[in-house]
Order: structure tokens, then C-alpha cells, then sequence
């Protein structure tokens, strides 16, 4: 059994304040859209059972999805702030399996600027009202750059596509970074295909892979489409004599490498971009318009870095991404981002923008008994 | 003091381990009644021989219930969820053989490497409105294999307990994770093998739990482990 943390009524005073009504969230969640947005790594991480009728149900593993899915559901009208305070269940080697978490729900801002600037200054004023005057580090990071980065060094669809998934994990960036400087060979396709593909008309290719799927039974209903196959056959042989050159692969270093105050980070990046010889204007003056924006909530400018290879490998992060620690931390007090393709994924009928954070109240609580 | 040994109950793999043990020249001596799962080794009395089904094996040897056991390393890595904390393996034996693959439709003609396979899964609910299935019976071994190793996020797997490889032409998934020997069922539902989608090569292994037992107990398992690791050679 956990108790509600003491400092509880503090930050919801602070949701009042910072309009951001306080909402309620079902404990027992269904469990489909958690593992199809995060996928199957999370399953083993929170506490499943089955519903009578054989639906897997699941105790709420975090609080953004249940919020997100109550919008879509009432219809809301955006924009809207929604605000909680709650516990989240998880399976952990280390640590409890219950703990409170609190935090913030943007949705529908058009301003996408403003709503990211206020979302981090929501989390840092939470943190500050809990551990007034202790120092903090904020790190921003931004997906959104990263992909104008790709589609300014002119890479194909299909690389851009897969370096932005990768974008955020060190590991798996720099094993595809590897792939595309050497690609690994391909399987020799067998007659007519091969042909067929040499002619690079895609509906041809689809009406012979069509005869195949038909003979293994498979439906072209029910999944991949004789076309969807025939079209990155066609698009996978045109790029197989394609390597990644070694200025793209400096410049995506370079850039992957900058670190710095967010107060430099607009200058750095056009530096860069200079350097780079990219063109990367819209990105950049979104960026810098939020910096300025973040700048304006009073937050110390030395305190906020940017860290232009942080981000977070998951496919509804589109922009901005954070985290506030207590210096020298590994584990952050709190972590946010702007996640516009959540929504979508969701169900919502039309795109709404949305941005959010989260404060872990252990760790929170943890960093107050250590610093009386 | 006495060392546990647990083998497989049934069919093949209860066959080949009893004449494994035999050309290490230990006899198991099963029990006149049939019906009674307990065995001994001739002449041997520091050893209880157990039959069990080989995943009940696995899950046993994790829980620290039998000393020694028989049984498949993909139950091993699949049944514990440390495997190598709480197991390990004392003598591969040579049987048993068989890989546990990621197998895709042949006709995704698109599809060779498990980096093909990440670019069709991230599209996939983009295009058709739900992740990419995967059918297995290896929870645990393919979420390894393609979220640690791979990389991969976005797919849900569909629990199989039987015929995996018929599921993409069911429509229940469309690609499968499962066990095969020769690839005779792969080509025959056609399906293919990813040229670097070996999850594991397994095959039969002599296991020792991991745990705090009598020097004396630990001697028996380092002699019959030496034993029946020499007989996979004889």
C-alpha cells in the first residue's frame, strides 16, 4: 500500500493555478493500446490479467495514453489541459511496483511553440514547489531537427525514415548509420521477379506477386498488399548500389554531437547548418521561436542544455523531448515531449497536437528527505 | 545427500537421453510400475532420476527444484526469465537439434534481413491500421531478439500454441517465430527463413541449476556432467 505523497496538495494547488483541471483516470485500463504504442517490450513491465470475456486488461502502467483515450472519447473540445495526480503500476527489478506519478496534458494548442515552452516551465515550476531552491538540470532535445537534417542531406525516403526511427538510442542509430555506409547484400530474387523489377513498373511486379500470394494461401487483404511489396521491391533495387556517402555520415555526426546551452543551441545550429551546407531554415526558425519562448518562462538559460541527439525511439514523438534531473542524477525527476501522432494513432478522427509531462513523486520525495 | 536429475517423459527426447546416458555408461532403471514417474541410475545411489515434460524441466531447474535436467535450450532461454543466473549449462549433448527463426511469407520478395522486416513493421500501422503481427510460442525469445538485438518497437505477438507456421496463411499473423529442423514445414507453408533471423541454434542440453548445495552434491553433477559431455563425442 502506498500513502499519497505529503507534498500532494502542493502540486495540485499548482495545476489549479497553472489551469490545468485535475482529471480522473481509471485504474484497470484495457491494455491493447499501451502495448500497440509502446509496443511488446512493455509487457513484461506491467501487471496483466484477462476480463472474464478474454480481454487483456492491465493496472495503468503511466497516465498519457488513459487521458489521450478519454479525450477522443468525450468528444472534447481542444485546446484543453488536463492535469493528474495518481498512481502508476509497473514491474520492477529495482524500486516499487506502485508509485505516484503527476503531470500535464496539452492537447490541441495550435500554438505549438507556446504549449512546449509552458509545458517544461509547468514541470520545472512543479519541481521547484516540492524542492524550492534546489538547483536542476533541464536537457531538450528535438526530433523535428533531426528529420530536416535527413531530408536536407537529401537521403531517400526509405533511410530517412529508418535513421528517424532509430533517432534517440546511440546504439541503433550508429548500427543503421553502419548498415547504409555498407549495405548488406541482397537475396537474388528469382524469375520472372527479377525482370520484372529490372523494368521497375510497380503493377506488373504486383500482378505476379498477387499469383504468388494466392498460391500460399495468403489473402492480400489481410496485410502487406501485393503493391506495398512490389513498390519497396522497386525503391529497395534502385538504392542497392546507393552507399551513404562519408559527407552525409560527417555532417550527421557533427550535428549529432552538439550539446550546449539552449540559450546558443539557435546559433549552433545555423553554424551547423552553415558548415553543412544544409538548408534547414523552417526547422530552425521553429526551434528558435520555442527557445525564446522557453526563455520568456524565466527559466535560467544556463540551466537548460540541448542535447541535439536526445530523443526518444518511439514512433509518436514528433518534436520537442525533455527531461529534468537533479544534477549529477541518472534517473530523471521528470520527463515530457510533444507527441502529435499520438492522437492519431489513438483513433482521434482529425490530428490534435498534443504535449505533455510527467514527475515522478518517489524520486521527487526521495530528493526531499536528502535534502532536509 | 542425493542430486535430482529430471528427464523428459516422452517421445524422442526421452529416448535419445536415455541412450546418451547409456554410452556414458549410465543406465537409468525405470520403475515396474509405469505409472510412477520417478526412476534410479544402476549402481548409482547419490542420483533420483524424475521424468517430467522437458518445459516443466526448464521452469523446475529455474526454480531451483531439481539439481540436473535434460532439456531443450530454447526451453531453457524461453521458460526462465534469467536463465543465466539461475542455470546453467553443464554439457551440450548433440540431439535435439533444431533453430529457433523468424520466418516471413516468401512472397514479400522485399523482405531478406531483420532490417527489411523494421522498415515493413514501423509502416505497417500507418497503412493498415493495426502493428505488425508475429505469431509464436517464444514470447520472451523474440522480444529479445527484436527489441534488444533489433531494435524493433512496434509489433504485437499473437500467442500460438500449435501449427505457428500456418498462421500467415490463417490471416492470425503475418510472420511467425518458431522452431524448425530442416525447413521442410517453412517452404512447405512457404514461408522462409531471414538470412539473419537465427535466434538460437538449440539443441539438448545437460542443465545444472544454480544454487548452495553439499560439496559432495557438487561433485556428482561435475562427474556426470564430464560423463555425458564425453558420450556426445563416443
Amino acid at each position: 500500500m502506498t500513502t499519497l505523497p505529503s507534498f500532494a496538495p502542493d502540486i495540485i494547488a499548482l495545476f489549479s493555478e497553472r489551469d490545468a483541471p485535475l482529471t480522473e483516470v481509471a485504474v484497470i485500463q484495457p491494455a491493447d493500446p499501451f502495448l500497440d504504442m509502446a509496443g511488446e517490450a512493455l509487457r513484461r513491465r506491467i501487471f496483466l490479467t484477462e476480463s472474464e470475456t478474454g480481454d487483456a486488461l492491465c493496472l495503468r502502467p503511466e497516465f498519457t495514453i488513459p487521458v489521450c483515450l478519454d479525450h477522443i472519447a468525450k468528444r472534447a473540445s481542444t485546446p484543453r489541459r488536463y492535469s493528474y495526480l495518481g498512481e502508476v503500476f509497473r514491474q520492477r527489478r529495482e524500486g516499487a511496483n506502485e508509485f505516484f506519478q503527476a503531470g500535464i496534458e496539452d492537447l490541441g494548442e495550435a500554438d505549438t511553440a507556446a504549449a512546449d515552452a509552458r509545458s517544461v516551465a509547468d514541470a520545472a515550476a512543479l519541481i521547484a514547489r516540492v524542492l524550492p531552491g534546489r538547483a536542476v538540470e533541464v536537457v531538450v532535445g528535438d526530433q523535428s531537427v533531426f528529420e530536416a537534417v535527413l531530408a536536407a542531406l537529401g537521403l531517400p525516403r526509405g533511410w530517412q525514415k529508418r535513421l528517424a526511427r532509430a533517432f534517440g538510442s546511440a546504439g541503433a542509430l550508429e548500427a543503421a548509420l553502419a548498415d547504409l555506409a555498407h549495405p548488406p547484400r541482397n537475396g537474388v530474387l528469382p524469375e520472372p521477379a527479377a525482370t520484372l523489377v529490372m523494368a521497375g513498373e510497380p503493377e506488373p511486379l504486383a500482378a505476379h506477386i498477387a499469383e504468388r500470394m494466392a498460391e500460399a494461401g495468403i489473402s492480400p487483404l489481410a496485410g502487406r498488399s501485393p503493391l506495398d511489396i512490389a513498390r519497396r521491391l522497386i525503391e529497395k533495387s534502385d538504392l542497392r548500389s546507393v552507399r551513404l556517402s562519408d559527407e552525409a555520415l560527417a555532417a550527421l555526426k557533427d550535428f549529432l554531437a552538439i550539446r550546449v546551452p539552449l540559450a546558443q543551441a539557435a546559433a549552433a545550429l545555423e553554424d551547423f547548418a552553415a558548415k553543412s551546407q544544409l538548408s534547414l531554415a523552417a526547422a530552425l526558425a521553429r526551434f528558435a521561436a520555442r527557445a525564446e519562448r522557453i526563455a520568456g518562462h524565466g527559466l535560467d538559460a544556463e540551466g537548460v542544455q540541448y542535447d541535439a541527439a536526445f530523443g526518444r525511439p518511439l514512433d509518436y514523438y514528433t518534436g520537442l523531448v525533455f527531461e529534468i534531473s537533479l544534477p549529477g542524477s541518472d534517473s530523471p525527476l521528470a520527463g515530457g515531449g510533444r507527441y502529435d501522432r499520438l492522437l492519431t494513432l489513438l483513433g482521434a478522427g482529425k490530428p490534435i497536437p498534443g504535449v505533455g509531462f510527467s514527475v515522478w513523486l518517489d524520486r521527487l520525495g526521495e530528493a526531499l528527505e536528502a535534502g532536509r | 545427500m542425493s542430486v535430482t536429475l529430471a528427464l523428459p517423459s516422452k517421445g524422442r527426447l526421452k529416448e535419445q537421453a536415455v541412450e546418451h546416458l547409456g554410452r556414458a555408461g549410465l543406465t537409468v532403471v525405470e520403475p515396474e510400475d509405469v505409472r510412477r514417474y520417478r526412476a534410479t541410475l544402476a549402481g548409482r545411489d547419490d542420483v533420483e532420476v524424475v521424468f517430467l515434460s522437458a518445459s516443466e524441466i526448464a521452469r523446475e531447474l529455474g526454480a531451483g527444484a531439481v539439481d540436473l535436467g535434460v532439456t531443450g535450450e530454447d526451453l531453457l532461454r524461453e521458460t526462465i526469465a534469467d536463465s543465466e543466473a539461475r542455470t546453467e549449462v553443464a554439457a551440450p549433448l548433440g540431439f535435439g537439434r533444431a533453430d529457433v527463426v523468424v520466418a516471413v511469407p516468401d512472397v514479400w520478395l522485399d523482405v531478406d534481413t531483420m532490417a527489411d522486416l523494421d522498415d515493413v513493421a514501423a509502416d505497417f500501422r500507418a497503412r493498415h491500421g493495426r502493428r505488425l503481427r508475429i505469431a509464436t510460442k517464444y514470447w520472451r525469445l523474440t522480444q529479445r531478439f527484436f527489441t534488444a538485438q533489433h531494435g524493433i518497437q512496434v509489433y504485437r505477438i499473437v500467442e500460438s500454441l500449435g501449427a505457428t507456421e500456418g498462421a500467415p496463411a490463417a490471416g492470425s499473423a503475418d510472420v511467425i517465430v518458431d522452431i524448425t529442423t530442416t525447413g521442410s514445414t517453412l517452404r512447405a507453408n512457404h514461408l522462409k527463413v531471414l538470412s539473419d533471423g537465427v535466434i538460437l541454434r538449440s539443441q539438448a542440453c545437460l542443465v545444472a541449476s544454480r544454487k548452495q548445495r553439499p560439496e559432495r552434491d557438487a561433485a556428482t553433477i561435475a562427474e556426470l556432467a564430464a560423463a555425458l559431455g564425453a558420450a556426445r563425442g563416443a
